[in-house]
């Protein structure tokens, strides 16, 4: 590692380390399995991506802030349960929409709430308020599950949109490129990176802390009942376990992306290209082996390998300056 | 996350002479320490008294009265509830998230955390029951109990390497670890269930002696063993000391790497000893063994006033908080709510983590106003 200045720009830019490891990927998939890189059949299979994609960009701004938010994953799971009961009793999926809407909101500003207030660490109050939000989805619904909600809603959220990709795709590079603006040219963008790195003198700045991160978890809330309309479109089902494991998918993504665990600097382009090279490994590892298990062992090497050489050429590029 | 916490005496509450710096507690997670507020007066009324406001303390006797107060409720709607059928029932079904909690309240109390024990259960229970099973290897107890065990400790070393030695931080590298291991759980069982252990194990799982299956047993050492541990030994110190600031600790000169490989190392260890105690007991060994053990230890870890950021916390407090979470599902059961209630466990467990953040926030804001008038 001697030569020094490759390394030195991959250690500096996470994203590009994650693009070559993608490329990497993707050529050795086109090697081994030329049908594996075909436009169509990646479209077909990119539909699972798009709930994790629009809660993981969230929580990119989340985690860059300083916090973290388990709950999403259980918050899915009352949405679903708002929305199915409410489509049953009412028959109409716009009210049910809305309704599931304003429990997600309902829910993150439950969060929000807490943690702005009682100023207990985010890891803590999500953990709380995710078992208890999944506590009471599975209270409510009792192990039913509601479906039937008719063409016309799963044509509208998760139905094709232009050039074939769904409409979930299309709500994720919006929010994508409004999240991105908002983190690299607003003063939002500056006031999330000043609380991550440190909030004492966030606050002795004039950084409205609590109101920020009121809104960081609301905005959570929201997403997460987004990400439930589609994937209660895609499966036109919905049940109490709707978003199970969703957190950890989300974590490992953003985490991977290059957002720092402990705040402070992290980019949406990063947590897209995390998204994207835990989602092609496990598809490739999956159908290439025809292993399934093989999948999460993949991504926990990657989660962990990626980290560790990330730290290991950081910790190069400090020595040789 | 500020460490600002000092580092409480694990043994006694009454801190000898106020050693908190809180410099303005924004980013605590809990205020400024209580604890301190009570000089230096060790043994007389007023530690009491402090007892009963610090959230460190009062954490304990607000779980040994929530607990109580429970029983009794339950008891008197169904006398039931109180005969020693049940309480053998929640006894068994305590001990290995009690065993395992003590090994990861030291891997919190040291400032990291460790979510990877469920899956480290799933692929230990995997390779008991591919050693043990008569359908299977067939070895010997005595070469497959200390197997599992020694691939605990030594999963456990791996995590704590990784944190330690590879920089990766601890909540990375035990969520990598649970993804893979379940991964590898699943490849070890190779998609099936696997039962026909030795019938010595069995027994001792099922029914033990006196009357106590091995678990509680088991249980009982090992919080024995883990609060001399803490309490009675330099190494305990050592380990509040790292905890409420590793770098203070390591420029003291205590080896801040090796205490948090040791308390990963031993948290998997302890993980090793509940899937030999609790295993057996099951009727046969599936792959998803363990699943959201590691979410049932955090909780009750948190729940017990165990300080997030480290340094803080003690073991009475964990042991209560693992009691009174598993004791939700068959009171539910009890209330004669029914097979209906069961479904509510989660979100009375959620519940029980609000009221003691609340609560906490409560008590802090009210000591703060009383050192402020």
């Amino acid at each position: 590692m001697s030569e020094g200045t490759p390394w030195r720009r991959i250690a500096r830019s996470h994203e590009l380390m994650l693009a070559v490891i993608l490329a990497g990927i993707l050529a050795f998939a086109g090697w081994r399995m030329p049908q594996f890189l075909a436009w169509d059949g990646q479209l077909n299979l990119s539909r699972q991506l798009w709930e994790t994609a629009l809660i993981a960009m969230g929580m990119t701004l989340v985690v860059i802030a300083g916090g973290i938010d388990l709950s999403v994953g259980a918050i899915m799971g009352l949405c679903a349960i708002a929305f199915g009961i409410c489509h049953q009793s009412s028959q109409s999926v716009g009210l049910a929409t809305v309704a599931c809407m304003l429990t997600g909101i309902g829910c993150g500003a439950c969060n929000g709430g807490l943690i702005a207030i009682t100023r207990v660490h985010p890891l803590i109050v999500t953990l709380a308020t995710m078992a208890a939000f999944r506590g009471m989805a599975e209270g409510i619904s009792q192990g039913a599950s509601y479906s039937r909600f008719g063409e016309h809603f799963g044509r509208a959220f998760a139905g094709q949109g232009p050039f074939g990709i769904a409409v979930g795709g299309w709500i994720n590079f919006a929010l994508a490129i409004v999240l991105a603006t908002v983190l690299s040219r607003t003063r939002w963008g500056r006031y999330l990176r000043a609380v991550g790195g440190n909030e004492l003198a966030a606050r002795y700045a004039g950084v409205p802390v609590e109101r920020l991160k009121f809104t960081l978890y609301l905005g959570m809330g929201l997403l997460s009942a987004c990400a439930t309309l589609i994937s209660v479109a895609r499966f036109d089902t919905a049940k109490a376990d709707a978003g199970r494991g969703m957190e950890l998918e989300v974590i490992t993504a953003v985490v991977l992306g290059g957002t720092s665990v402990f705040g402070g600097s992290g980019r949406i382009g990063g947590t897209v290209l995390g998204l994207l090279l835990i989602h092609e490994t496990r598809l490739f590892a999956s159908r290439y082996w025809r292993i399934d298990e093989l999948r999460q062992i993949v991504v926990g090497c990657l989660l962990i390998g990626a980290v560790a050489a990330y730290q290991a050429l950081k910790r190069e590029v400090r020595r040789e300056k | 996350m500020t460490r600002q916490d000092r580092a409480n005496d694990p043994g006694r509450d009454s801190g000898d002479g106020s050693g908190n710096t809180a410099a303005g507690g924004a980013g605590s997670s809990r205020g400024s320490s209580p604890g301190s507020s009570s000089g230096g007066t060790s043994g007389s009324w007023y530690s009491v008294r402090s007892t009963w406001r610090s959230p460190a303390g009062g954490r304990e006797l607000g779980l040994a009265l929530l607990i109580l107060a429970i029983a009794g409720v339950v008891g008197f709607h169904d006398p039931v509830f109180l005969t020693g059928v049940v309480w053998h029932d929640i006894l068994v079904r305590c001990a290995p998230a009690i065993i395992v909690s003590c090994g990861v309240m030291i891997v919190v109390v040291l400032g990291d955390i460790d979510i990877s024990v469920g899956s480290i259960m799933a692929l230990l229970a995997a390779l008991l029951g591919r050693t043990l099973s008569s359908h299977e290897l067939q070895w010997s107890v005595w070469a497959g109990v200390p197997l599992v065990l020694l691939s605990g400790a030594m999963i456990g070393c791996v995590t704590g390497m990784l944190v330690t030695l590879g920089r990766v931080p601890s909540i990375i590298a035990s969520l990598g670890m649970m993804t893979l291991l379940r991964g590898f759980a699943t490849l070890a069982m190779g998609g099936k269930n696997i039962d026909g252990l030795p019938e010595a194990v069995v027994h001792a799982s099922k029914t033990g002696w006196f009357g106590i299956p091995l678990g509680p047993w088991a249980a009982l050492l090992v919080v024995l063993a883990t609060y001399i541990l803490l309490t009675r030994t330099a190494l305990g110190v050592r380990i509040y000391a790292t905890g409420s600031h590793p770098e203070s600790a390591g420029n003291a000169g205590l080896p801040v790497y090796g205490l948090r490989i040791f308390a990963f190392c031993y948290a998997g260890f302890l993980t090793a000893v509940a899937t030999v105690v609790d295993v057996p007991r099951l009727p046969k060994i599936e792959s998803g063994i363990g699943s959201e053990l590691e979410l049932f230890v955090i909780t009750s870890v948190v729940l017990s006033g165990v300080s997030i950021s480290g340094g803080r916390g003690r073991l009475s407090g964990v042991v209560l908080a693992v009691v009174l979470l598993t004791l939700v599902r068959p009171v539910l059961t009890f209330l004669s709510v029914g097979e209906a209630g069961e479904k509510w466990t989660k979100a009375i467990h959620g519940l029980f983590i609000l009221l003691a953040v609340v609560s906490d926030r409560f008590s802090a804001t009210m000591d703060r106003r009383k050192k402020s008038r």
